[in-house]
């Protein structure tokens, strides 16, 4: 017989293994300082969309809830934050809060609607709040500048240099990130797993499901919005595409490379596109096509990507729903 | 003593098919009454409906003096209505001891706690609960390598957690060996009895039937064909008749 001291180890088994984490943030800190300022701002990229990759994962991974529109919030985090600025006139800084907290209400509002239906229903909804979203960003030129975007209205990365705003994105996105696990971890956490896995089950346990989707979309839309403000404080502009159906397409590639069913999934789906995105296309031309091959083979050889691989090579940092 | 749970006139149709033609039951409280009936009865449409779980259902549904007809499933489930399947239902990618932790987060009603707490305020009740189906030792396993009869097991723990004043049970022992059955539903009498809760269960075992019910309905084709104790059941000519040539 276990004791329930164990017992209860083993479910709210959230201890996070420092012992790697603490090595690989200074590792890339380390990366950061020494490497050229080019370096230092695909760092920057590669911080940004795994935080982005993540928090369509939660969905995905954890809720089950398969999103076709999830760039929308990061459009709408960087358009939050830069028309916080050229029309609130606030200070840059503090237009760092308006960004993921316009993406949230964003999340709120697309939310409400999408989580009435499920499944493929539900992620046609989500599709079209998406575009919806694109084309009003697109179209309404006096606010939105249209399809020339907002440049210009700021000093790039707050006037940091490349390698202190990669310091200061690593800093926030490790942060982030370690608020998602704790969600993962939290009985939410647990609620929106619940959900995910057996809806009716859920329901006739007395959980008022919608309301737990609900929840954790405005969730998924708020870190996507983190993700979308960064982004936009990186290249000091906003485009309409950062709302595009190419970044949604980019984030659900990297969850499904980096791994299904596993908290790390976006992280490493992120990493792993953002270095195959640059390198291979130096070398050959049909980028595409190689990334369609790793897309089958993925698919019918490792359904839990590049983390199931991990676990099962018996490395067992990241699982999430194990 | 008004009945804890009164249905009157229950009629529920998938497109032209009829599954369920003006079905009225009522069910004292603390009762053990089950439902049993060929293939296809529409026993399990019968218990979906009381749990709310289907749209188009016709009818009026009482729950202790309430009309609750119109409810979703979680509402009914929060009002002490507590279900489980017939093909067992459970968080399969979750563990076992996590499934025991949602259905109580669940029945705290604080699904949406960020803090950890309730894991160990609970944490000694779920274990209890484990041992008391049966699963002590499978505390860290997944629920989906667990054998069917494990899944029904754990299934009715967290049917149990939110202490429902009305469970309904569908085929719980489908998947049991005899002498499992039997001590799966000796333990769910026992329990529910000393609690004063009501049962209402669908089961093919007409052993267990005439142990554990005081009271008996049984449907055919969508109809409720004789309610009465086991003796009553097991005397009648129609019901003889339904289950001697009625295929089963
Ligand atoms: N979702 C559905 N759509 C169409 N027909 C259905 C549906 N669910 C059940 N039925 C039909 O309704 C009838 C009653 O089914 P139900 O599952 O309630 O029977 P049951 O008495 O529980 O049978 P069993 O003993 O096999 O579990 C059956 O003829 C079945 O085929
Ligand atoms: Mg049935």
């Amino acid at each position: 017989m276990t004791d329930p001291k164990t017992l209860w180890a083993a479910v709210s088994r959230a201890a996070l293994n420092w012992k790697l984490l603490v090595p690989l943030a200074v590792a890339l800190e380390l990366f950061n300082r020494l490497s050229p300022a080019s370096s230092s701002t695909l760092l920057t990229e590669v911080a940004i969309l795994a935080l982005f990759a993540t928090s369509l994962n939660l969905l995905m991974s954890f809720g089950h809830m398969v999103s076709f529109g999830h760039a929308a919030y990061f459009g709408l985090g960087a358009y939050g934050f830069t028309l916080a600025v050229t029309r609130g006139g606030l200070a840059p800084e503090m237009a760092l809060l308006v960004g993921p907290l316009a993406a949230a209400l964003g999340g709120l509002v697309f939310g409400a609607l999408c989580v009435r239906l499920t499944e493929i229903y539900f992620a046609m909804l989500t599709l079209a709040c998406a575009q919806i979203t694109y084309t009003v960003l697109f179209q309404w030129y006096d606010v939105t500048g249209g399809d020339t975007g907002i440049t210009g209205f700021m000093i790039p990365r707050l006037g940091l240099s490349e390698t202190g705003y990669a310091s200061l994105v690593l800093g926030l996105v490790a942060l982030a990130l370690l608020a998602l696990w704790m969600i993962v971890k939290s009985p939410l956490g647990l609620m929106i797993r619940a959900v995910g896995q057996d809806r009716a089950r859920a329901e006739a346990l007395g959980l008022a499901a919608r309301r737990v989707q609900l929840v954790a979309f405005v969730i998924a839309a708020f870190f996507a919005g983190i993700a979308g403000t960064l982004y936009a404080v990186l290249h000091g502009s906003a485009f309409p595409d950062y709302a595009g159906l190419g970044l949604t397409l980019d984030g659900l590639i990297m969850v499904v490379l980096g791994g299904l069913n596993s908290f790390a999934g976006g992280i490493w789906g992120a990493v792993i596109y953002e270095m195959l995105s640059n390198f291979v296309p130096k070398f050959i031309h049909q980028w595409e096509l190689v990334l369609g091959l790793l897309l089958l083979g993925i698919c019918l050889a490792m359904p839990h990507g590049f983390a199931g691989l991990l676990a099962r090579l018996g490395w067992r940092g990241g699982k999430g729903e194990k | 003593m008004a009945p804890i749970l009164s249905a009157r006139h229950i009629r529920k149709s998938y497109g032209a098919f009829v599954a369920l033609r003006d079905i009225s039951l009522d069910i004292p409280h603390g009762e053990r009454h089950a439902l049993i009936g060929p293939n296809g009865a529409g026993k399990s449409t019968f218990i979906a409906c009381l749990a709310g779980q289907l749209s188009g259902v016709e009818g009026q549904m009482l729950f202790k003096d309430e009309n609750v007809a119109a409810l979703p499933p979680a509402a009914l489930a929060r009002r002490g209505i507590g279900r489980t399947f017939q093909i067992s239902r459970a968080f399969l990618q979750m563990t076992v001891l996590e499934n025991l932790m949602a259905a109580h987060v669940i029945a705290s009603g604080r699904w949406a706690a960020l803090s950890r707490r309730i894991y160990g305020e609970r944490i000694d009740r779920a274990h209890e609960m484990l041992v008391t189906v049966g699963l002590a030792d499978r505390a860290r396993d997944r629920v989906a390598d667990l054998s069917l009869g494990d899944r029904k097991r754990l299934e009715f723990g967290m049917a149990l957690v939110g202490e429902p004043e009305l469970l309904l049970l569908d085929e719980p022992t489908a998947g049991m060996s005899i002498k499992e059955r039997h001590g799966l539903m000796d333990m769910v009498a026992e329990r529910l009895a000393s609690e004063g809760r009501t049962l209402l269960f669908v089961e093919h075992d007409i052993d267990v039937v005439m142990k554990i019910a005081q009271r008996v309905t049984v449907m055919v084709r969508g109809a409720v064909l004789a309610v009465g104790t086991p003796e009553e059941i097991a005397a009648n000519d129609e019901v003889q008749a339904v289950y001697l040539g009625g295929g089963h």
